[in-house]
């Protein structure tokens, strides 16, 4: 008989501490300073690979905000309300009439203060966006996001399953880290997938139960 | 005469003919010595030298040769000015990337005020904008008589909010009562929404009729908004007719604007139409200097020559490289220099080393002038295919690391001869023909970007 799962998992919330840097720190750096408003620069685009973490650190700045106290919103591929702190996910899936709305939000910002956090895949003179949207999100400041090597992806597995409640033993990561993608959103579900069937048997997380749920046709390797 | 007063004369020539910042960057800095007919210049860097020995070593030599009784020989090295200023401290990184810059306030809780830092003080002036700049200047001193409207065209980037927030600020400066408003397109179209909505229609008409000066940013907004442009066409007319100044700003010049009533262009064309070109290499090192400079963390001349020759799409972008360097030395809490800033762009300068390619440019100018690449590289020599081709070369000389033979023999197997023609061809009908020069522009920053 199967054990029915209860979904009572401690959410999971993207921070900034739960960030693994690795070669961001910079980024980190720069972006908690500008959300404590100890920095003059506080329109950020960052760019990088699928998976790299532009989500979580958009979705963090913003929940780092609504801790400040600040009116913040996140919109991925689309424009959101103004506020304090304005997260736009995906720029460059905009349409026209976004990318206009953005242009506004942009100049506003600059002009009456606030913050704005744009992601996109490829630096700012890359984008196939309008060319006055273009230029000023190579304005202000431009971080690219670097994907994390194997050892830091392993550190933010390892947290990963922390924060779930439940030890990750080093040959599963191994495993995962070997057969798994090589993106960490996938790494993460895969994890996540692995704590509800070691759940439901009522069994360690292990190789073999990995194995199970790679190959259970949901979630299969490369 | 005696020496001093021969450096004295081509630094009065110098200062009178150049723009400020070149004059303080490129001239100021130099030492002047004379023994007999030997004249010794010495420079800061090996970037001035090379400027000096290009662009102002004629002008010199000319001047040494009235002054002197032979032929003077010249000297050009690098060295320190002895009697210089002290050499500006190497800025030391404080312990986090805060940028205790001056206050940039939280300003304009209206959208109609000026931003106070946006002043004729600290816009850079070079060759690509001194047309737009003196006219800017003469506005500024006697609006609603010289040029109304005033109407500046250019890329994006390039400072023409900069330019017409410095009028507004001038003019608010000298007269403090004057009623200044600074929009931009898309905020003058909310407001006619607005109006129509509130029905409020005369409360809009009476604020913007009633102005000393209008400063209006990005007018191709309005394009394909008939009712707006039928308010603002108006709201125009209103102003000039009461000698109110009316300064205009656009991506393009008038004619160009495509989705606007004829009435209205023709009206943007009755004052004076100037426009703002991309900034060259000498011009992006200046505004460089000067942005660092008031950001109180100067760099070097050879920082700002490294991210002048490799960010060299618009103004914006090369000041956001200069704001990452800026973080990047705070963070790592190392001073400026070449190095730290190679470390800081290089994400951002591995993005751009996608060279342009002699195929790229072939094949943008064919669309651009609708005609096939197999007629620009063919033998005709119609105007309508000679000229994009000579464009074409012109183009592919300035962006790529081709030698003067590999493009000619890119064009059809052309001898390099055609293609310096073709370069000096271009070069001077630039400086004749206002639409092929615009057509370059776009073209060059259509490419670069």
């Amino acid at each position: 008989m199967t054990q029915l799962l209860l979904d009572i998992a401690p959410e999971w919330v993207p921070t900034l501490d739960n960030f693994v840097a690795g070669r961001n720190i910079e980024l980190l750096s720069a972006l908690r300073h500008a959300l404590a408003e100890t920095a003059s620069e506080r329109c950020f685009y960052l760019w990088g690979e699928t998976g790299c973490g532009k989500s979580h650190l958009l979705q963090a700045a913003v929940g780092q905000g609504h801790i400040l106290e600040q009116s913040a919103t996140y919109a991925r591929g689309a424009v959101p309300e103004p506020a304090q702190v304005v997260a736009v996910d995906d720029v460059e899936t905009l349409d026209d009439a976004a990318q206009v709305a953005l242009f506004t939000l942009y100049n506003r910002v600059r002009e009456s203060g606030g913050m704005l956090l744009v992601s996109g895949a490829a630096a700012p003179s890359h984008l196939s966006l309008r060319d006055d949207l273009r230029t000023r999100l190579g304005w202000g400041m431009v971080y690219q996001v670097h994907a994390l090597s194997d050892t830091e992806k392993a550190q933010a597995l390892e947290q990963h399953a922390q924060a779930r409640g439940f030890m990750l033993p080093n040959e599963v990561t191994q495993y995962l880290l070997r057969h798994g993608r090589r993106d960490l959103p996938a790494l993460l579900a895969l994890l996540d997938a692995l704590d509800a069937h070691s759940l439901r048997l009522q069994r360690l997380p292990s190789v073999p139960l990995l194995k199970e749920v790679m190959y259970a046709g949901k979630l299969t390797p490369e | 005469m005696s020496d001093k007063s021969l450096w004295d004369s081509c630094l009065r020539f110098f200062e009178d003919s150049l723009p400020p910042q070149q004059f303080n960057s490129w001239i100021k800095p130099l030492a002047f010595e004379i023994k007999g007919n030997q004249i010794t210049l010495t420079a800061p860097n090996s970037f001035t030298l090379k400027l000096v020995q290009e662009r102002f070593l004629p002008e010199i030599s000319k001047r040494a040769e009235s002054f002197l009784s032979g032929s003077p020989h010249f000297e050009l090295r690098i060295g320190k000015k002895s009697s210089a200023q002290p050499a500006p401290k190497p800025y030391i990184a404080e312990a986090d990337t805060s940028q205790p810059t001056q206050p940039v306030p939280k300003t304009q809780k209206s959208q109609n005020k000026l931003n106070p830092l946006l002043t004729f003080e600290n816009f850079v002036t070079g060759k690509a904008n001194q047309l737009a700049h003196a006219a800017a200047i003469q506005v500024a001193e006697s609006p609603g008589i010289t040029y109304n409207p005033l109407f500046i065209y250019g890329g994006v980037g390039l400072g023409k909010t900069h330019l017409i927030q410095s009028i507004g600020n001038h003019i608010k400066r000298e007269n403090p009562h004057a009623k200044i408003c600074y929009v931009h397109a898309t905020n003058y179209i909310s407001d006619v929404v607005r109006a129509f909505q509130t029905k409020k229609f005369d409360e809009f008409k009476q604020f913007y009729n009633s102005l000393d000066l209008l400063l209006i940013d990005d007018i191709q907004f309005i394009a394909d908004k008939p009712g707006t442009q039928q308010e603002f066409f108006y709201t125009l007319n209103s102003l000039i007719d009461g000698h109110k100044q009316v300064v205009i700003t656009c991506d393009t010049f008038p004619k160009e604007i495509s989705g606007m009533t004829p009435r209205l262009t023709s009206r943007f064309s009755w004052g004076l139409t100037v426009a703002i070109e991309p900034p060259g290499l000498e011009m992006r090192v200046a505004i460089l200097l000067q942005k660092a400079a008031l950001s109180n963390n100067p760099i070097s001349e050879d920082v700002a020559f490294f991210i002048a020759k490799h960010v060299r799409s618009n103004i914006r972008e090369l000041e956001g490289a200069l704001k990452r360097i800026d973080a990047y030395s705070r963070f790592h809490k190392r001073a400026i220099s070449i190095e730290l800033a190679k470390e800081a762009l290089k994400d951002l300068l591995a993005s751009q080393n996608k060279q342009v390619s002699i195929e790229n440019i072939q094949k943008t100018v064919a669309d651009f002038y609708r005609i096939k690449v197999a007629d620009l590289l063919s033998k005709k020599r119609t105007r309508i295919i000679a000229r994009p081709r000579q464009i074409a070369m012109c183009l592919a000389r300035e962006l790529t690391q081709l030698s003067l033979p590999e493009i000619g023999a890119a064009f059809g197997g052309r001898d390099h001869t055609t293609v310096m023609y073709a370069c000096k061809t271009i070069e001077s009908l630039r400086n004749l023909e206002s639409s092929l020069n615009a057509d370059f522009n776009l073209l060059n920053q259509t490419l670069r970007n």
